[in-house]
C-alpha cells in the first residue's frame, strides 16, 4: 500500500468491459520509485486530496466483480488531512 | 495501470502455443515528467492489446498478475491493454 496524491483523471470510451462505470483517477506516489499510476476509484476520491492506493488485484477484482478484470490499483482509503502526520 | 503512448506494433513469426491471433504494441509507459508535457518516457514495452489502439494513441496499461487476468487459458502476458484514452485531466 502506497501514499499517493491524486492529480488528474482519465475518460476513456473503450475500455475493458470489467472497468466500465467506474472512476479512473491519476494517483501521483509519495514515493519517486513508483511512476504515475491510474487507479480504480471506488470511494469518490477528490483532485488534490491524499489516497492510499493499493496494488492487489484481488481486491479490485471483487470490487469491479468481474474474475477476469485486469484491474490492479485501488484506492483504499482518502487520508484525513487533520491527522496527517507527514503534513 | 500506467499510461502509455503506442509507437509501433510487434508482429511475431513464431509464437508460444497460447498466443491465438494476438495484437501487440510496442509502448512508452508514462513517467511523472510525462504529465506535464515533456517528451520522457520510461523504456519501452511491449502490451497485449485486445481493444484495437493505434500507433500514436494513449492507452492504460495493466501490469503484473493482473495483466493475464482477461484469458480464459493461461497465456504468458505480462502487459494488457485495459483502456484507449480519450482524454486526461492532470492538475499539478
Amino acid at each position: 500500500m502506497r501514499l499517493a496524491t491524486i492529480k488528474g483523471h482519465v475518460t476513456a470510451t473503450i475500455k475493458h468491459r470489467s472497468m466500465e462505470g467506474w472512476r479512473l483517477l491519476i494517483a501521483m506516489p509519495e514515493s519517486p520509485d513508483l511512476a504515475p499510476q491510474i487507479v480504480l476509484d471506488p470511494l469518490g476520491a477528490a483532485i488534490g486530496q491524499k489516497v492510499m492506493i493499493s496494488s492487489d488485484g484481488a481486491e479490485a477484482r471483487q470490487i469491479v466483480g468481474d474474475e477476469r478484470s485486469p484491474a490492479r490499483w485501488t484506492v483504499l482509503g482518502i487520508i484525513d488531512p487533520e491527522r496527517d502526520l507527514a503534513l | 495501470m500506467r499510461m502509455g503512448t503506442v509507437v509501433g506494433r510487434v508482429t511475431l513469426s513464431v509464437r508460444t502455443g497460447s498466443y491465438v491471433g494476438e495484437r501487440l504494441l510496442l509502448t512508452l509507459p508514462w513517467k511523472k515528467d510525462t504529465y506535464s508535457g515533456e517528451q520522457k518516457f520510461d523504456p519501452a514495452i511491449v502490451v497485449y492489446d485486445q481493444l484495437g489502439a493505434a500507433v500514436g494513441q494513449q492507452i492504460t496499461i495493466s501490469e503484473g498478475r493482473e495483466a493475464a487476468c482477461p484469458f480464459e487459458k493461461p497465456t504468458p502476458v505480462d502487459a494488457y491493454c485495459a483502456a484507449l484514452v480519450d482524454e486526461f485531466f492532470y492538475q499539478e
